[in-house]
């Protein structure tokens, strides 16, 4: 059974990460609607999160399915492990 | 308002038929976000893995709830970040 890397999980941490931030200033937007700097930080966070997500998915396989990632060839997104295995 | 005192607490009543051994003193936080009413813009932020851990991004919403052993450990060292 294959083992991840351990850069696997520093790498997931900062998707996490970006993500969290991406959640936070959204919620905070709804409120804030003209604060143009969260914006700004906001759009720059999408963007990072975006590219973090797909490094990570050209080296490690697709993060999610039904049509939101790319799939390989054999179709590996049922192998193991899943994400609370990880 | 120093992050260890704004724990308030309250003494509940204490019955004789109480089957278990009674907890004299209950103790709740009150963090900031109570108090600040509408979030000023341009607060001062975590790093973005540092609010994954806090739990926000907001420094001063930044709230532990730590316990009484890490409130008595912790008043000599202050712990600002997580």
């Amino acid at each position: 059974m294959k083992q991840l890397p351990p850069e696997y999980y520093s790498e997931l941490e900062e998707i996490q990460a970006a993500d969290f931030v991406i959640v936070e200033l959204a919620l905070y937007l709804h409120t804030h609607p003209d604060d143009l700097d969260a914006i700004k930080q906001y759009n720059e966070y999408v963007k990072l999160s975006k590219s973090l997500k797909k490094a990570f998915e050209r080296k490690y396989g697709a993060l999610t399915s039904f049509g939101y990632s790319f799939a390989r060839c054999p179709f590996d997104y049922k192998e193991a492990p899943w994400p609370w295995q990880v | 308002m120093n992050r260890h005192t704004w724990y308030r607490t309250y003494r509940p009543y204490i019955s004789p038929m109480d089957p278990c051994p009674p907890i004299k003193v209950k103790r709740y936080s009150t963090p900031p976000n109570l108090f600040v009413g509408f979030q000023p813009p341009g607060l001062e932020q975590f790093p973005a893995l540092a609010a994954l851990k806090a739990g926000t991004l907001w420094k001063c919403f930044y709230d532990p709830y730590y316990s009484l052993k890490e409130l008595k450990r912790g008043s000599e060292n202050e712990t600002a970040s997580p």
